[in-house]
């Protein structure tokens, strides 16, 4: 058997692999495995204070009738965070790569330029989105003003979300071009040719063609999308501030029971309740994320 | 064709255990603290002292100051001064105390009174009852504050923190250029109040700047001010709600949210979606003529106004009582504290003592806007003024309510403000009547 293995000495691929296995097992199995156990305790936002095995409190806290409404809510305005930016990040990402993928003059400048915002930081992005929509100097409140209207923007119950999800979709676009740009440069030529011949439109080749074989892509695409965006709150906090009902989401409700605490009060950090919400809010992302995956799995085999 | 085999699961085991472990001792290792120099305990000061605060542009550059005059006096001593965003202070200093690697830090251990449950006991007094702080309170330094300061900071009779300074939050900076060009004057009740807004309204002026992404609360708490002046109203409020002798639908609670709603409506336009951040800035432009604000702000407003106008303060008035808005509530300021797990403690409590000598402390009183929690230290030009609504401390509503873990988040101060237009989508009664609900689910 080991006649077949083909790389030569194993010694430095175990190594490589126990040394990834380590760094998966501290960082992801460990986190999550104490993430399951604290939710079933009272620990709070400070070290050293008694730690209580309260069983299954903080998930009946979590359904209660004082937080039942404000978690649904939160459930509510995290779908559709999560869905919308999928949806449109997906679409207008394989807008672009397809763009791009043709014989485009300058197309290596525009491809830098789309994937520039994945290199900013959340609190960059929040950064400069808050100062274009900033209600009373920012340039999106002139453009408003040349047709007579105003808006609070971010801090607007109305349209708070909306912009939230144009944003992140924009934060997002680059890693997602990239990724369907790949999968477009691995479809063959030939085939494109074929149709050409055929007499196929480029609208054709794109619904015949491309958009087939690019299902891998769509796979990974959407995967990461929805699982990244069922746990992002970061953008919401930043650009709404974290009390705007407007923009609750699930992640910002653990964040703020987890590490919301008063800087001098430290009053309502209870680590253990956030650890029910992160159970919750797991399922819910796994839940999703396997049925979304089994379908594109689907769709896959089907071309 | 078989499975290829690396090796036994047994083998690979026993190697992603080691691997493993060895990851975590390096990692470990590489975020553990470095060396504060010697864990002294005693003797002259030396080694890197760690200083963690909540940042605030003011309170950093009278920190800073101290710490410069300190290492000039302790050189030996290297002062690492941290201040972190507030959003990011809860963890930040949770995950510095879990390591053992700060060496002063902020603390506020408050009692929780009999009426209410153990559960809602914050998580610096449960830390100062498990002994993450240490016991301040034979330190030279504390006889250097007023008395009525130490009591307001005490935790079951011992001092555990080193007050900064007061600060007063209930009241509103004021242009007073504007308020001569429309013939204003500081309004003592609700009616004035309405009048003076009016007025400025009519003849195009904001009459108030609010930060609605983030320093609407200020509002709020005014509104509580002048209808609970005391601290006495504010601790029988508290009371009656825990006792379920008042509900936030009575007419005084609503009342509250009808002030913030008058007062909203004579905010900037589209407020909410402005950040308190750059409030100073639009009053300074005179964009607005008021701004509901702390005093802690009073660097920042000085700075950002030079030379364009003189500007002054003054309560909120929300009740028609006119001696019912002659108090501003406030609180004691950034509380220092020492973990008992310090590895320079030698150079905190000398630093702590440092910073209270009464040179030392009227500069960083200069500096942060703080008013001065030591008798015979001068006081700023603004908050002189003020001295006829602080002779009796009237702490503001949110240092004496104690949040209900279990309730709902419409009725988390409880006064539910975030939920009223524009902010929210409900009028004053809807929005007490969600905090009522959210409330009672909690008891």
């Amino acid at each position: 058997m080991s006649e077949s293995y083909p790389f030569g000495r194993r010694a430095g691929l175990r190594t490589t692999f126990s040394v990834g296995m380590g760094f998966v097992i501290v960082f992801a199995i460990v986190p999550a495995v104490a993430v399951v156990v604290i939710s079933f305790t009272d620990i709070r936002g400070l070290p050293y204070i008694p730690v209580n095995w309260v069983g299954i409190e903080n998930y009946l806290t979590f359904f209660s009738g004082a937080k039942l409404g404000y978690n649904l809510h939160a459930l509510w305005n995290t779908l559709v965070f999560a869905f919308s930016v999928t949806i449109f990040q997906n679409f207008i990402a394989l807008m672009i790569a397809v763009v791009l993928s043709t014989k485009l003059r300058g197309r290596t400048f525009y491809r830098a330029v789309v994937f520039m915002p994945t290199v900013l930081g959340v609190t960059v992005i929040g950064l400069i989105w808050s100062l274009i929509f900033n209600p009373s100097a920012g340039p999106a409140a002139t453009v408003w003003s040349w047709f007579g209207a105003d808006s609070a923007f971010f801090g607007d119950q109305k349209i708070a979300m909306a912009l939230v999800i144009s944003v992140q979709v924009w934060a997002g676009l680059g890693l997602a071009v990239v990724i369907f740009l790949a999968g477009i440069q691995a479809i063959p030529e030939e085939l494109y040719e074929c149709a050409s011949i055929d007499g196929a439109s480029g609208s054709k080749k794109l619904r015949h063609i491309t958009v087939p074989l690019l299902a891998p892509s769509f796979t990974a695409n959407v995967l990461l999308c929805i699982v990244g965006s069922l746990q992002s709150y970061q953008l919401a906090y930043v650009l709404t501030g974290p009390n705007n009902p407007a923009t609750q989401v699930l992640s910002l409700a653990i964040f703020t029971q987890a590490f919301g605490g008063g800087t001098s009060s430290g009053s309502v950090a209870s680590q253990g309740y956030a650890g029910a919400i992160s159970m919750v809010q797991f399922v819910i992302v796994g839940l999703i994320s396997v049925a979304v995956l089994l379908y594109l799995r689907r769709q896959e085999s089907k071309t | 064709m078989k499975t290829l085999s690396l090796c036994s699961r047994r083998v690979l085991g026993r190697r992603i255990g080691l691997v493993s472990v060895l990851v975590s001792s390096v990692l470990l290792a590489a975020c553990s603290s470095g060396t504060s120099g010697p864990a002294a305990t005693g003797g002259a000061p030396s080694g890197t002292l760690k200083f963690i605060v909540s940042s605030s542009d003011a309170s950093d550059a009278g920190f800073r100051a101290v710490n410069a005059a300190f290492m000039k006096k302790y050189p030996k001593v290297k002062v690492e001064f941290s201040p972190i965003p507030n959003q990011n202070w809860a963890a930040t200093n949770s995950s510095r105390l879990t390591a053992g690697n700060v060496d002063i830090t902020l603390a506020g251990p408050k009692e929780v009174p009999s009426y209410v449950p153990a559960s809602a006991q914050g998580d610096d007094a449960r830390a100062t009852d498990a002994g993450v702080y240490a016991d301040l309170t034979h330190q030279a330094a504390m006889k250097r504050f007023s008395p009525s300061v130490l009591k307001a900071t005490q935790y079951k009779g011992k001092q555990y923190v080193v007050p900064t300074g007061l600060s007063y939050y209930t009241g509103a900076y004021y242009n007073k250029k504007l308020f001569a060009k429309y013939g204003l004057t500081v309004p003592t009740t609700w009616d004035e109040f309405v009048k003076v807004c009016n007025t400025l309204k009519k003849n195009g002026v904001a009459p108030l700047g609010v930060g609605g992404k983030d320093s609407a609360g200020l509002v709020m708490l005014s509104a509580v001010q002048g209808l609970y002046p005391t601290a006495q109203d504010k601790e029988a409020l508290n009371q009656g709600l825990w006792q379920k002798k008042v509900k936030l639908t009575d007419s005084k609670p609503v009342q509250v949210l009808d002030r913030v709603a008058t007062m909203f409506g004579f905010a900037q336009r589209n407020f909410s979606g402005v950040a308190g951040s750059t409030i100073a800035a639009g009053f300074a432009n005179g964009e607005y003529a008021m701004i509901p604000d702390g005093t802690w702000d009073t660097p920042t407003v000085t700075s950002a106004v030079g030379s364009k106008f003189d500007f002054g303060y003054f309560p909120i008035p929300t009740s028609n009582n006119a001696a019912e808005n002659a108090t501003v509530g406030g609180k004691v300021e950034l509380t220092l504290a020492v973990p008992s797990s310090a590895k320079n403690k030698t150079a905190a409590l000398a630093y702590l003592d440092f910073f209270t000598e009464p040179q030392n402390y009227a500069k960083f009183v200069e500096l942060s806007g703080f008013a001065s929690a030591e008798p015979g230290i001068a006081t700023s030009a603004l908050l002189k003024t003020l001295e006829g609504y602080t002779n009796t401390f009237s702490p503001a509503w949110d240092t004496v309510f104690i949040v209900n873990p279990k309730a709902g988040s419409a009725a988390q101060y409880p006064f539910n403000y975030g939920a009223v237009v524009p902010l929210g989508s409900s009028t004053p009664a809807q929005a007490a009547a969600q905090s009522q609900k959210d409330w009672a689910a909690g008891q």
